[in-house]
């Protein structure tokens, strides 16, 4: 997955996560690089090519995103939830 | 045993509640929303899960909206202190629990106007009444959902429409209903609606929260650590994280997650028959023990599974220790937090027993009770009651 969004709180990181979930898109919750993430633990890596259609069903389910960035991380060792 | 003082707090919990609160402690150690590691998501996605079961619960659309508080009366203050200032009017009833009046009380020392509507001696409250207080502007209507004494239902619909319709807002404590009530606080309209989560809820003690509208505008009670916005010595002001600084209840939380999903795969409607029924049931076969005096109205559909009596020549706290003591039933007796609601049943100071059924309690339980009371009333009536207890022991066998 190519893209990341940052929150300003994990209220809304956790709550993005479900809800593209139960929409069918690829979601993951990752610890947020810092220099993209600065205001809460966690971002949320999904597919970048999907992000108008991701952008407008958070915005339709009221959840408050920082940013949405095209990020390629260096490895995927730091997924949490696969560890 | 029979436990029938689920108004204080329901006992027992649903299967699985005590469960989901180890496995928070053992699996999902970390702290919410502060860290990316693995077992601060883990809590973070119970506080979340949480969060949505309570706002499909409550008909609130938004989950962000739900703030999580230690219980009902934190909540209450969060709104009363958040929203109130000097020389704004708020209007509240006569049968409010301390939990409102004593923040009122105390915001009324710092030059806000209270007023009080008196209830009828059943605990009704009239919605005119309540308009004709509002007439007059006010900041906020502030009312219980129902009586923790009488069991009295507030029309709490009717009250919404007429505080939105004088520019009020409207605070519901929801603190004896939430969970054993349906409450869809969109379609109400409601402003703002505090509740806990160890009542009607069935979760652990130490849970509860706050509900807020969209639009509606409130200072922090407390303020400090979030997770968010980490680098700024200002207190955040977007919802949920405004009004949750500091390590929140998680272990709390995933046991009131699962009680939630009990409440939601059985239906809150089936709770509200079923302890309305027994409510119900005990008027009828109370209503002929000798010397009994129920309060509240006898209409199933205008109360809670809370019903209050007392006995002639006994006091309510003769009648509790008998009851705990001789036939293993769990009541609260006095004033139970509220003595505005006492004075208008008339039961002030001496106060009343009170029986508050739960999902878990049945018929045959009601029954027992009943005849509990008839042979406490029996004693009574023969002077036992008067005596020092030994004699209460003596007359038993």
């Amino acid at each position: 997955m190519d893209g990341l969004i940052s929150f300003f709180a994990s209220h809304h990181a956790i709550r993005a996560e479900t809800v593209l979930k139960r929409h069918g898109h690829a979601a993951r919750l990752v610890p947020g690089p810092r220099e993209l993430s600065p205001n809460c633990g966690v971002a949320l890596r999904f597919e970048y090519a999907e992000r108008d259609a991701v952008a407008a069903l958070l915005t339709a389910n009221r959840v408050r995103i920082d940013g949405v960035h095209s990020y390629q991380p260096r490895t995927d060792d730091w997924n949490v939830r696969s560890a | 045993m029979i436990y029938f003082d689920n108004a204080a707090t329901s006992w027992p919990k649903p299967p699985g509640v005590a469960a989901a609160m180890a496995e928070c402690l053992s699996e999902a150690g970390g702290n919410p929303g502060r860290s990316g590691h693995r077992l601060s998501v883990a809590a973070a996605r119970i506080v979340e899960d949480a969060r949505e079961g309570l706002a499909a619960l409550f008909g609130a659309d938004d989950p962000s909206r739900i703030v999580f508080a230690p219980n009902a009366t934190h909540a209450l203050n969060l709104a009363l202190y958040g929203l109130l200032r000097p020389r704004d009017r708020v209007v509240t009833t006569g049968i409010e629990h301390n939990s409102v009046m004593r923040p009122l009380r105390h915001l009324e020392t710092r030059g806000v106007e209270v007023v009080v509507v008196p209830c009828g001696s059943d605990g009704s409250l009239d919605v005119q009444k309540v308009e004709q207080a509002l007439q007059r502007g006010a900041r906020l209507l502030v009312t219980t959902h129902a009586s923790n004494v009488s069991g009295a239902i507030v029309p709490i619909a009717e009250l919404a429409a007429v505080a939105r319709k004088h520019g009020a807002l409207y605070l519901v404590d929801a603190a004896q209903t939430a969970g054993s009530a349906p409450i869809d606080v969109g379609a109400l309209g409601l402003d703002l609606m505090a509740f806990t989560g160890h009542k009607g809820l069935l979760g652990p003690t130490g849970t509860g929260g706050l509900y807020v509208r969209d639009g509606v505008s409130l200072t922090p009670l407390v303020r400090g650590g979030t997770g968010s916005e980490s680098a700024y010595e200002i207190q955040p002001e977007f919802m949920p994280d405004m009004f949750e600084s500091g390590t929140l209840n998680v272990a709390g939380i995933a046991g009131l997650a699962t009680a939630t999903r009990f409440l939601a795969d059985l239906g809150v409607e089936a709770v509200q028959a079923h302890e309305r029924q027994l409510a119900a049931h005990f008027m009828t076969e109370a209503a002929a023990v000798s010397g009994i005096t129920l309060y509240g109205s006898g209409e199933a559909t205008e109360r809670c599974g809370i019903v209050s009596f007392t006995l002639a020549d006994a006091s309510p706290s003769e009648v509790g220790l008998l009851l705990d003591e001789s036939f293993g039933i769990m009541a609260r007796t006095g004033l139970h937090c509220a003595p505005a609601a006492h004075r208008t049943l008339g039961t002030f100071p001496a106060g009343t027993v009170r029986f508050s059924f739960g999902w878990f309690n049945t018929s045959s339980e009601v029954d027992t009770a009943v005849e509990a009371l008839r042979q406490i009333a029996a004693w009574s009536a023969n002077g036992a009651m008067t005596s020092p207890g030994h004699r209460v022991t003596e007359a038993q066998s």
